[in-house]
C-alpha cells in the first residue's frame, strides 16, 4: 500500500478529474472526444515509457522532441517516397535508436552528464531540421500515411492498440526480465550492480537506444494522425513526457517508480487541456495548471518523505 | 604539487575558450562584413546582456549542484507583469519595474522553498515552475496580448547609448559580472557553494549553513531573471508572453562551456562570461557573415560535446600520465541520502 503511494495518489487524482468531469461535463466522455484525447496522449505515452527507463538508470533525455520531428519528417518523406508504411515505420525506428545511440554512447561510453549531452542533440538535431527543411511541411503525401489508410475511426484503434501494446510489453519486461531488473539495479546503485555482474555501461546505452526506438514508433503513430507532416512538431515534448514520468512517481535519483504510475500521470496530464475547455475554463491556463500538478506531486512525495 | 593540478584544471576550460573566441573572431572578420570594428563589438555586448545576466547568476546555482530551469519562464512572466502594471495598473514604469523585480524574487522564492525545505531536487522543481511560470504568463495575457509603446525614457535602458558609443545596459551588465565574480571567488559564501558542489554532507558537517546558502542562489537566480526581463523589453520595445523561451538552455550552455561541472563543485565566473562571449560572437559572426541562422545552434550544440569530450579525454590521459593511484574521486553526483 504505501509501496505503490505515488500511483495511487495520482491515479486517485486521475479519478477525481474524470468524476468531475462525467458530472459538470458528460460530453467529454463521448465516444469522438474521448477517441481524440486518447490518441493524442498515446505517443506521448510512448515516449514516456522509454523516457521511464532512461530516469530509472538516473539519466534524463531532453533530446526527444528533436529526435521526434526528424523522425516524423522522416516518416513522412519516405512514405512520399514510395515505400510501403511497415518499411517505413520500421526505418523510422532504425534511425531514432540511432539517434539514441548517440546519445548513449557519450552518456554511458565517455561518462559525460546526460542532461548536457541531451541538452547538446537537442539544440543540434532541431536546428539540422531547419536548416534542412527550411520550416517546410511535407505534404502530398500517399493515401496510406494518414490513419494507414484505415479510415479515422480504425486508425485510431490502430494507434490505441500499438500504444497499449509497447505499455504492456514493457511492463513485463520491466518486472519480469533480468533485463528490466538490470535497469532498477543499475539506478538504485551502479557500484553495487556492476559488483553483481551487471555491466552498467551497457544497461544505460541500452535504455538510450530503446527511448530512442520508441521516439520513432511514436513519432509514426503521431504522424498518421495528420494529413501532412509538420517540421516543427514534437516541440515541448521533452516536458510533456519528463512532467508526465515525474507526476507518475519515477524517482530522478533513479531506481524507484512504475509504468502504471507514468501511465497514469501521462492520462492525467493530456485530460487537463480538453477538460479546460469542457469545464469552459480559459485554455491559456493549461501550462500553468500543468506545472502546478508537477509542483504539488513532488512537494507531496517531499513533504511525505520529510515526515517520516 | 597537490594543489598544481587542480589550478591547472581550474584555468584550463578558459584557456581553451579563449582559444575559441580568438579562433572565431579571426575567422568572422575574415568572413563577416562589418565585424571587426568597434560598433560591431557594442552590438554583440548590447545583445548578449540578457543571456549573460542569466548564465551569471546560474553559475552558483550549477556549482551548488542544481540547476535552475526556469529563468527563460520567469524572464517572460515578469515581463509580463512589468507591461500589465504599467498599462493596466497604470503606475509610472519605475514602481512597475520595481514591483517585476519583487515578482522575480517572489517566484525564486518559490523554486528555493521547494528545494531547500522539502529537499526536492532541483531539475524536478524548476521544470515544474518552467512550466508554471510560462503558464501564468499565458494566462495573464490570455495569450495574444503584447505590451507596447513604453515611454522613451525606460527604452533608453536598453536602446540607448551612453555617449553614443556604450549600450546603456552594459553598466547594469558589468556591475553584475563584477559582483558575482567577487561573491563567488572571494567571499566565504562562494566557499561555501563549492563545498555544497562537492558534499552536501561534508559541508553541513563543516559547519555551512547548506540549506540557507542553497536558497540566496536560487532567489538571486530569480532576481537575475526579472532583471533580464527589464533589460529584454527596454530593448525589444515590447512585453509577450513567449519573451526569453530558451534562454534557460542557452544560459545553462554557457555555464557549462565555461568549465562549471554540472554536478557542482567546480567552475568560475569568469568562464561563463567567456562562454557567453563566444556563444554570442558566433551567433553574431555567422549572420554578418549570410550565413544561416540554424547554423549557430548546430554549432553551439557540436561545440558543447566537444568541450565537453575533451574535457573527458584528456581528464583520462593525465590520469594514466600520473598513474591512477592519484586519480582523485570522480565528481559523479552522490546519492542524496533519502533518510
Amino acid at each position: 500500500m504505501k509501496r505503490y503511494g505515488r500511483e495511487l495518489s495520482v491515479t486517485a487524482s486521475l479519478g477525481a478529474l474524470l468524476l468531475l468531469l462525467a458530472v459538470v461535463a458528460p460530453a467529454f466522455f463521448g465516444r469522438q472526444q474521448l477517441l481524440t484525447t486518447l490518441t493524442a496522449a498515446a505517443p506521448v505515452l510512448v515516449v514516456a515509457c522509454g523516457m521511464t527507463l532512461v530516469v530509472l538508470t538516473r539519466q534524463i533525455d531532453i533530446s526527444v522532441g528533436s529526435q521526434f520531428a526528424l523522425c516524423s519528417v522522416a516518416a513522412g518523406l519516405l512514405a512520399r517516397a514510395g515505400w510501403p508504411m511497415p518499411a517505413v515505420i520500421l526505418a523510422v525506428l532504425a534511425g531514432g535508436a540511432l539517434l539514441g545511440a548517440f546519445n548513449g554512447l557519450l552518456v554511458a561510453g565517455l561518462g559525460l552528464p546526460s542532461i548536457v549531452v541531451t541538452l547538446a542533440t537537442f539544440v543540434t538535431w532541431r536546428e539540422t531540421l531547419r536548416w534542412w527543411r527550411e520550416g517546410e511541411f511535407v505534404k502530398d503525401l500517399p493515401d496510406r500515411f494518414q490513419w494507414l489508410g484505415l479510415g479515422q475511426s480504425s486508425g485510431q484503434l490502430f494507434i490505441l492498440l500499438a500504444a497499449a501494446a509497447v505499455f504492456a510489453l514493457l511492463v513485463y519486461g520491466l518486472r519480469r526480465s533480468a533485463v528490466g531488473r538490470f535497469v532498477y539495479a543499475v539506478g538504485s546503485d551502479r557500484e553495487a550492480a556492476r559488483l553483481s555482474g551487471i555491466r552498467p555501461e551497457w544497461v544505460t546505452w541500452g535504455t538510450f537506444v530503446t527511448l530512442g526506438a520508441l521516439v520513432g514508433v511514436a513519432a509514426v503513430l503521431n504522424a498518421i494522425r495528420f494529413a501532412d507532416v509538420d517540421p516543427k512538431t514534437g516541440t515541448g515534448l521533452e516536458m510533456q513526457v519528463v512532467a508526465g514520468v515525474v507526476v507518475g512517481g519515477v524517482a530522478v535519483s533513479g531506481g524507484r517508480g512504475t509504468l502504471w504510475g507514468v501511465l497514469a500521470g501521462v492520462l492525467l496530464l493530456a485530460c487537463i487541456a480538453p477538460a479546460l475547455v469542457f469545464l469552459k475554463f480559459p485554455p491559456q491556463w493549461e501550462k500553468a495548471i500543468q506545472g502546478a500538478i508537477i509542483l504539488v506531486a513532488v512537494a507531496a512525495d517531499g513533504s511525505r518523505r520529510a515526515r517520516r | 604539487m597537490s594543489a598544481m593540478p587542480m589550478r591547472r584544471t581550474w584555468l584550463r576550460s578558459e584557456a581553451f575558450l579563449l582559444a575559441v573566441l580568438v579562433v572565431e573572431i579571426a575567422i568572422f572578420s575574415r568572413t563577416g562584413t562589418q565585424f571587426f570594428s568597434g560598433t560591431n563589438a557594442m552590438e554583440i555586448l548590447r545583445l548578449s546582456v540578457e543571456i549573460g545576466l542569466l548564465a551569471v547568476v546560474m553559475t552558483p546555482v550549477v556549482l551548488t549542484g542544481g540547476i535552475d530551469l526556469s529563468v527563460g519562464s520567469l524572464l517572460g512572466l515578469c515581463a509580463v507583469c512589468f507591461g500589465k502594471l504599467w498599462r493596466d495598473g497604470g503606475m509610472p514604469w519605475p514602481a512597475a519595474a520595481g514591483l517585476s523585480l519583487i515578482v522575480g524574487l517572489t517566484a525564486g522564492g518559490l523554486n528555493a522553498a521547494l528545494i531547500t525545505r522539502l529537499r526536492l531536487p532541483p531539475l524536478i522543481v524548476t521544470l515544474g515552475s518552467l512550466s508554471l511560470f510560462r503558464g501564468l504568463a499565458e494566462a495573464l495575457t490570455r495569450g495574444v496580448d503584447n505590451f507596447t509603446g513604453f515611454p522613451p525614457d525606460f527604452l533608453a535602458w536598453g536602446q540607448g547609448y551612453l555617449g553614443g558609443v556604450v549600450p546603456a545596459q552594459a553598466p547594469l551588465w558589468l556591475g553584475v559580472a563584477v559582483g558575482m565574480t567577487l561573491l563567488v571567488h572571494n567571499t566565504v559564501f562562494g566557499r561555501a557553494l563549492r563545498a555544497i558542489g562537492h558534499s552536501p554532507e561534508g559541508a553541513r558537517h563543516a559547519g555551512i549553513a547548506v540549506e540557507r546558502c542553497t536558497a540566496v542562489v536560487y532567489l538571486l537566480s530569480g532576481l537575475a531573471a526579472a532583471l533580464a526581463a527589464l533589460v529584454y523589453v527596454a530593448r525589444v520595445g515590447q512585453a509577450k508572453a513567449d519573451a526569453g523561451t530558451g534562454y534557460e538552455l542557452l544560459a545553462i550552455t554557457a555555464v557549462v562551456l565555461g568549465g562549471t561541472s554540472i554536478f557542482g563543485g567546480t567552475g568560475s565566473v569568469i568562464g561563463t562570461l567567456l562562454g557567453v562571449a563566444a556563444l554570442a560572437v558566433l551567433r553574431n559572426g555567422l549572420q554578418l557573415s549570410d550565413q544561416p541562422g540554424e547554423l549557430a545552434g548546430i554549432l553551439t550544440g557540436a561545440l558543447l560535446l566537444v568541450v565537453l569530450t575533451a574535457e573527458v579525454v584528456f581528464k583520462k590521459f593525465s590520469a594514466r600520465r600520473r598513474g591512477s593511484s592519484t586519480l582523485p574521486a570522480s565528481n559523479s553526483p552522490s546519492n542524496p541520502a533519502s533518510s
